[in-house]
């Protein structure tokens, strides 16, 4: 299908020849995106043509074009996310990449940014000016605009939060080209807050994960950063083995092993009343191993993780804690102190770690997801830390089924990731599987999800198809929704509704 | 009548009401919107007559305009265009307080003083804002999105997980309280805000109760401090309080922070009016910059050592007009004040924003913390204007998020009684709020006619509005004209 | 013919499009200005100009669902095979990023769409006069001087590169007069051709062959056990490339491979070779993509590609964090006076000069843009120079100097050495 002459022309004069092509191989490499590949992208099709804007206008340009041709539109960043993949037929891709200016406001703390603008560009800059930002589990090479409207959680957000709190004003191209503005944006010339006026329309942005462009572009978000420590963290090492040294001053991490997930829970719960920490986590075990394995090989991986099921304890509780000192370093001492006799408490030993980090500063090893096995999707679920022990468990043993072809993790239940000083927590079950074999990832999804509502838990990415019905209706307001703010559907349908994380879409006429 | 006898119907016959007497005291309150009559007080129990209420308010085109708490200072719950008073005081019941995941859920009548009184048996407290009235709805309080005193929570909301009737009579539950079985036959416990499909709770925030009224909510609590220690830095002019507050946020020291003037501190450590009031205006420094250290949960004095020493080390370097822990002007104020501030205003005492001269106005909006003189500044001109002393406005800032943004209140007292005072007060308002608008304040929870200026200038942002207003609510019955509805 | 697009699909099928191969490392990040490290990428934008849109293209070659377009064509014209991508990736996986677009360049090469016609031109003319310029080969030895010395017979071969030899022979007799000064005793040969490095990495695959079949012989003739160079991309070619195409290990060719930084590191380190001219320059230096990242040894491997990852036998990988890095900056630092700062894109996360691959020649425009893009981040370490280790680095960044009016000086690192010698 190619796009109608008189409309390509329309795009080229909005952004220029350059920045728009309709040639085969261009297009074909914006018809798969990354996470979910496989699964949320099986029945993609190449856009009629990608097209790179730089500003707020030129993409309300090509948005008014989609609508008077009557093309469709599908916005990405670093296409990351499987999600934007095009569809449908006659789909522009929106290569939103060339948007990225970002601007520091260090005293109010945030940073005004376009969608093209990653995290790891921002995040030294910031050091600089004694601040930090997020960086979430999917890595810092993400778009900091895509990621705080589809999901944001990253171990930090157990003092921070998830990535909705982060949010402050923003702009926003609607499906129809009129350009929406929320918080102090709607009134005056700045971003340093996200209510309002009146009800808050950033309720519309995305709900437990984004609507991947079904509602239109974001165009710029300001987002909040964080007060850092006066010294900041080196970078040491190369390749596999580059990570930040920490200054040991500020900064202590901990591994703490607890007989089971019970007391961990139990401890973590107290750590949150007592309100110490950057971050508290139980680890994935196979996380472990693939760390040791980076850098080596993944036979290496293999070869002790096989050797380890012997010994491995699916039972047993991980948890990864890094302090800082932020106030002082006797914030530091301080908090070790109560670390230390929480984790007693609770039978396990705090054993202080090397002072290194390549995780939760920079996240340069998320990706690390598909060293075992090449694909990755993972089943999460926001709510209380002892909800995501549950389901992670039951997601766990209902995964053995499907091994092989997933490969074997042993009834390991993932990631407890809690935030917001243990008021709620995610579970991940990090389920990887090799290229052949993705769509048993999904049917194992799928499995789990229906015993979600089974067992009365609340997912996260769910298919509002499946959801809906038995959650008030939710899915009949989501497509209300859609037809309000795009009642010529052209903005990446059928998003935010027609499909889950999980299930594969069909192309539809 | 027949509308009368469906009302009782629902909720009995004696919880509903059209007489005159009753329907008088929600004509008006404590604002300077002008008194509109409603036509029945309606008082349902529980989620079902709210429900059967509003299908009859859709059946017979009549406005609904819900309340919970027993005051009201911003003209939201007058009705403007006359109908049903929705008053979910009786809705009072605290349903579960789940200390593991430290969150409560309550009705929309329960107050600060009834939630407070029994956190504090566990140990917990919920975030509170400054001094509430002691009728003061807890989740009015999150709806209408009031500053907390405590900044250093990144989720300045304690807002999560709602049950909400919208105006199409329709039951709703947010975030993970939408798990069919919540509360007692499901895993989640209500601790997610976010979802089903969009975030719904923001919808329902500062929306004026014009989307849909909540039957119940969770609320996050926290664990209430034992050991507290407090810090006043005086100041004679308000410039010189911004740049310790930037510090000392940044820094992330301390648990309540807030910065009032000698107006507004005199008013609430008042005991005997108008004697008391008078003369701790004239001894309370001009501005005063409070912050309180919480022990921690565990070796609570080694937590507040180590921010003392941080806050002082930060004091010497930087010119603090002064760092103290007791005001010589208010000695013991010190040890009283935290608890003060963790409870709202005590129930047999005049409220103290009522002491000086019966009623106030408010003008509330948001901004940076580095402005807050700008503002200060330009509201005593427009004040000193129209001949209001300018030494009778109170100022309350509460820095929110770590001084991310700031919280701005100035109040101006006044006599409702006195004609000529409440004439001047709404010159006053008026000007200030257009001049502020100007100056580029944001009034993220516009009132009254500050809603009408605001909507003009925010045209994009009103229309989408708009159409979620006319989506939620197609016959328009809950609290029209209320926003740019 | 070894070295196929299709050994390769299932790397190309194993990448996870997370765009870590547009940024250099995150942790080495030191401002938004210099994050990213693909040329292609940041000149292009599209997501076909960048590692993981060429992966998705080779899946599409091989399914014959993509046929090779103009923008492909462009994309891996301009692509310098620079290596950035390959060693970002395999930070943390187990991919052969590069080694996918190697052999889709061949398999165009193969399909008759491509190379571009200069580098056809190229490789016609070295296959006519053994160089990469067509002048007479007769001459390649033309650059040697009176006072140079060369023994008929040693151990170590100076094989100098078609650039020292006819464009820069600057670098050719510092070189030598290093080595001389080191007490080396090395040879040259007048059989010396060009080492294929244009035809391998412009998908050349065949004609590369010729090329690396005659020089070994040549090697071999001359009894040489170590083959010193002073071409970041000849260094390579020898130590990588032609193992490679004859399916056995570095370590097993019979010659140890030497970039001379190498050489004279170790002599400084064992106190037999002293810089003790004083230099009173501020410098940086530019880690040459085929001496950084790209110079770990070769390892052949025809394993099997098992579920899940694993290998059989292990593989060993080569990450680019084992290159020669530290020897040039030690030279450096070792000259009295020499002060030096480092750019903030280093060592593994080097920015190509873009003058790799045939993309200088196909698109001087866009390597002239990709030369600036580094001159930008020579001048803001303040720098009076910029100091590497090839010939084609030096020559694409003195060029772009010059246009410039910063007046940035290039050197290659042997005039540097030749100054600073007693």
């Amino acid at each position: 299908m190619s796009i109608p002459k008189e409309a390509y022309q329309a795009l080229q004069s909005i952004v220029g020849p350059e920045w728009v092509s309709d040639d085969p191989a261009i297009c074909n490499a914006d018809m798969k995106g990354g996470a979910g590949t496989g699964i949320r992208d099986i029945d993609s099709v190449r856009p009629v043509c990608s097209i790179q804007p730089r500003t707020t206008e030129e993409v309300q340009g090509i948005v008014k074009i989609a609508n008077r041709y009557g093309l469709l539109y599908s916005p990405t960043s670093t296409f990351f996310n499987a999600d934007t993949a095009p569809h449908l037929k006659n789909t522009i891709l929106l290569d939103l990449k060339r948007m990225e200016d970002f601007e520091i406001h260090e005293k109010d703390m945030y940073v005004v940014s376009q969608p093209g603008v990653a995290f790891s560009m921002v995040q030294w800059e910031l050091f600089k000016k004694g601040l930090f930002t997020f960086v979430p589990g999917s890595g810092s090479q993400c778009s900091v605009v895509a990621n705080h409207i589809f999901c944001g959680d990253a171990p930090m957000g157990w003092r921070y939060g998830l990535g909705y709190r982060r949010i402050l004003a923003c702009e926003w191209v609607l499906p129809d080209g009129e350009i929406l503005k929320l918080g102090t944006k709607s009134m005056i010339d700045d971003y340093f807050w996200g209510e309002g006026p009146g009800p808050d329309l950033r309720g519309l942005l995305r709900g437990t994960k984004g609507h991947s462009g079904g509602l239109g572009v974001v165009t710029k978000l300001a987002f909040k950063v964080f007060p850092f420590v006066p010294e900041m963290p080196w970078p040491v090492g190369l390749g596999p083995h580059a990570t930040y040294q920490l200054p040991e001053s500020r900064f202590k991490i901990y591994n703490c092993r607890f007989p089971s997930i019970k007391q961990l829970a139990d401890a973590v719960y107290e750590l949150g009343k007592c309100e110490i920490g950057l971050v508290v986590m139980h680890v994935d075990p196979v996380f472990g191993y693939v760390a040791r394995a980076r850098g080596r090989g993944a036979n290496v991986f293999w070869e002790e993780f096989t050797k380890a099921k012997e010994t491995l304890d699916v039972n047993q509780g991980w948890l990864r804690v890094v302090l800082c000192g932020f106030t002082s370093e006797k914030q530091l001492a301080y908090e070790e102190k109560v670390l230390v006799e929480v984790v007693t408490a609770h039978g396990a030993t705090a054993k202080p770690a090397r002072p290194f980090d390549e995780t939760n500063l920079q996240s340069a090893d998320a990706i690390s997801a598909n060293f075992v096995g090449r694909r990755f999707a993972s089943i999460l679920y926001f709510e209380s830390l002892d909800h995501c022990v549950k389901v992670g468990k039951e997601n766990a043993e209902r995964k053995k089924k499907y091994v092989p072809p997933l490969p074997d993790t042993y009834g390991l239940p993932g990631w407890y990731v809690p935030y917001d000083f243990a008021h709620i927590c995610k579970e991940e079950n990090l389920n990887q599987s090799d290229v052949d074999d993705v769509v048993t990832l999904g049917e194992l999804a799928n499995e789990c999800r229906q015993n979600d509502l089974k067992m009365g838990a609340y997912p996260w990415a769910e298919d509002p198809n499946m959801f809906g019905p038995a959650f008030f209706g939710y899915d009949r307001k989501l497509k209300e929704i859609k037809e309000i703010f795009d009642p010529c559907n052209v903005s990446n349908p059928p998003a935010p509704i027609g499909h889950g994380h999980f299930t594969p879409t069909k192309p539809t006429e | 009548m027949q509308i009368k006898k469906s009302l009782a119907n629902i909720v009995g016959v004696d919880n509903v009401t059209d007489k005159t007497g009753r329907l008088k005291a929600y004509a008006k309150d404590h604002s300077l919107a002008l008194p509109r009559m409603p036509s029945y007080i309606v008082e349902p129990e529980n989620a079902e007559q709210v429900q059967g209420i509003i299908k009859v308010a859709n059946e017979c085109k009549i406005p609904v305009v819900p309340c919970s708490s027993g005051v009201h200072f911003h003209g939201n719950t007058i009705p403007e265009e006359g109908g049903i008073i929705l008053n979910l005081q009786r809705m009072n019941k605290i349903l579960k307080i789940n200390e593991r995941d430290r969150i409560v859920m309550i009705e929309p009548g329960v107050t600060w003083g009834q939630l407070q009184e029994e956190l504090e048996k566990h140990d917990l407290m919920a975030l509170i804002p400054l001094l509430p009235h002691p009728q003061k709805s807890v989740l009015t309080s999150h709806l209408e999105r009031e500053p907390m005193l405590i900044p250093k929570f990144e989720y300045s909301d304690a807002l999560v997980t709602t049950e909400v009737i919208f105006p199409s009579g329709e039951l709703f539950r947010t975030g993970s309280a939408s798990v069919p079985g919540f509360p007692d036959k499901s895993l989640s416990t209500g601790v997610n805000p976010e979802g089903p499909g969009i975030d719904w709770w923001r919808l329902l925030q500062g929306a004026q109760g014009t989307l849909g009224v909540l039957t119940w909510a969770n609320v996050k609590i926290e664990y209430k401090p034992k050991l507290n220690k407090c810090f006043f830095v005086p100041a004679k002019s308000v410039g010189d309080t911004i740049e310790p507050l930037y510090r000392i946020q940044r820094r992330m020291i301390g648990q309540e922070c807030l910065l009032l003037n000698n107006t507004n501190l005199a008013a609430i450590l008042a005991e005997k009016w108008p004697a008391d009031y008078k003369n701790l205006k004239e001894i309370l420094p001009p501005w005063v910059l409070i912050i309180v250290l919480a022990g921690g949960y565990r070796f609570p004095e080694e937590r507040i050592e180590y921010e003392e020493e941080a806050l002082r080390e930060m004091a010497a370097d930087l010119p603090f007009p002064d760092l103290l822990t007791s005001l010589p002007v208010a000695p013991g104020l010190e040890r009283e004040l935290v608890e003060m501030l963790r409870k709202p205003w005590p129930e047999e005492e005049t409220y103290w924003r009522f002491g000086y001269k019966g009623s106030c106005q408010d003008l509330i909006f948001l901004t940076v913390a580095s402005r807050v003189p700008e503002f200060t500044e330009a509201i005593d001109s427009i004040a000193a204007k129209h001949g209001y002393p300018i030494d009778d406005i109170g100022y309350y800032v509460q820095p929110l998020e770590r001084a991310r943004a700031c919280h701005f209140e100035c109040t101006f007292f006044y006599n409702p009684d006195e004609p000529d005072e409440v004439a001047r007060i709404r010159k006053i308002y008026t000007e200030a709020a257009k001049t502020l608008i100007k100056m580029e304040a944001f009034f993220s929870r516009p009132y009254g006619e500050i809603a009408d200026m605001v909507c003009e200038k925010t045209t994009s942002y009103t229309e989408a509005l708009k159409k979620i207003k006319a989506w939620l609510d197609p016959n328009n019955i809950m609290s029209p004209g209320r926003l740019c509805f | 013919m070894p070295f196929k697009l299709e050994d390769y699909a299932i790397d190309a099928a194993g990448c996870p499009r997370c765009s870590n191969c547009k940024f250099i490392e995150h942790v080495w990040i030191k401002s938004a200005r210099f994050a990213r490290q693909c040329p292609i990428n940041v000149m292009h934008r599209f997501n076909l100009y960048s590692a993981h849109g060429l992966m998705h293209s080779a899946l599409s070659i091989l399914d014959g669902t993509l046929e090779f377009t103009p923008k492909l064509q462009d994309a891996l014209e301009k692509c310098t095979s620079c290596g950035a991508c390959d060693v970002r990736c395999k930070r943390n996986l187990d991919l052969e990023i590069l080694a996918v677009i190697e052999t889709l360049k061949a398999r165009a090469v193969e399909m008759g769409k491509g190379p571009a016609l200069v580098n056809k031109a190229i490789a016609d003319k070295i296959a006519k006069s053994n160089n990469r310029y067509g002048s007479p080969h007769q001459n390649r030895l033309k650059w040697m001087t009176k006072e140079i010395k060369v023994a008929d017979k040693a151990d170590v071969l100076y094989f100098v590169g078609c650039r020292a030899s006819y464009a820069d022979k600057e670098i050719a007799q510092a070189t030598a007069r290093i080595l001389n000064k080191a007490g080396i005793d090395f040879m040259v040969s007048a059989d010396e051709w060009c080492c294929g490095y244009p035809l391998y990495s412009t998908g050349q695959l065949d004609a590369f062959q010729k090329q690396v079949k005659h020089n070994l012989d040549m090697l071999q003739k001359s009894g040489a056990k170590t083959v010193i160079l002073s071409c970041a991309e000849g260094y390579k070619t020898w130590k990588v490339d032609y193992p490679k195409m004859l399916d056995r290990n570095t370590e097993d060719m019979g010659f140890r491979v030497l970039h001379i930084v190498e050489l004279i590191d170790e002599l400084i380190k064992d106190g037999s070779f002293k810089l003790k001219n004083r230099l009173d320059m501020k410098v940086t230096y530019h880690d040459p993509c085929n001496l950084g990242r790209l110079s770990e040894p070769w390892y052949h491997w025809d394993g099997v590609h098992k579920k899940w990852g694993a290998l059989e036998p292990p593989k060993i990988w080569r990450r680019g964090d084992k290159g020669v890095y530290e020897p040039p900056r030690d030279i450096l630092t070792s000259i009295p006076g020499i002060e030096l700062v480092e750019m903030e894109r280093m060592r593994d996360n080097s920015w190509c000069c873009g003058a790799g691959a045939g993309a200088r020649e196909a698109h001087e425009d866009y390597a002239m843009r990709v030369a600036s893009e580094r001159l930008e981040e020579v001048k803001a370490t303040g720098a009076e120079a910029v100091v590497s280790c090839c010939p084609a680095c030096k020559e694409i960044l003195k060029e772009a100097a010059a246009k410039s009016s910063e007046g940035i000086k290039v050197y290659d690192i042997t005039e540097i050495i030749l100054q600073a010698m007693a």
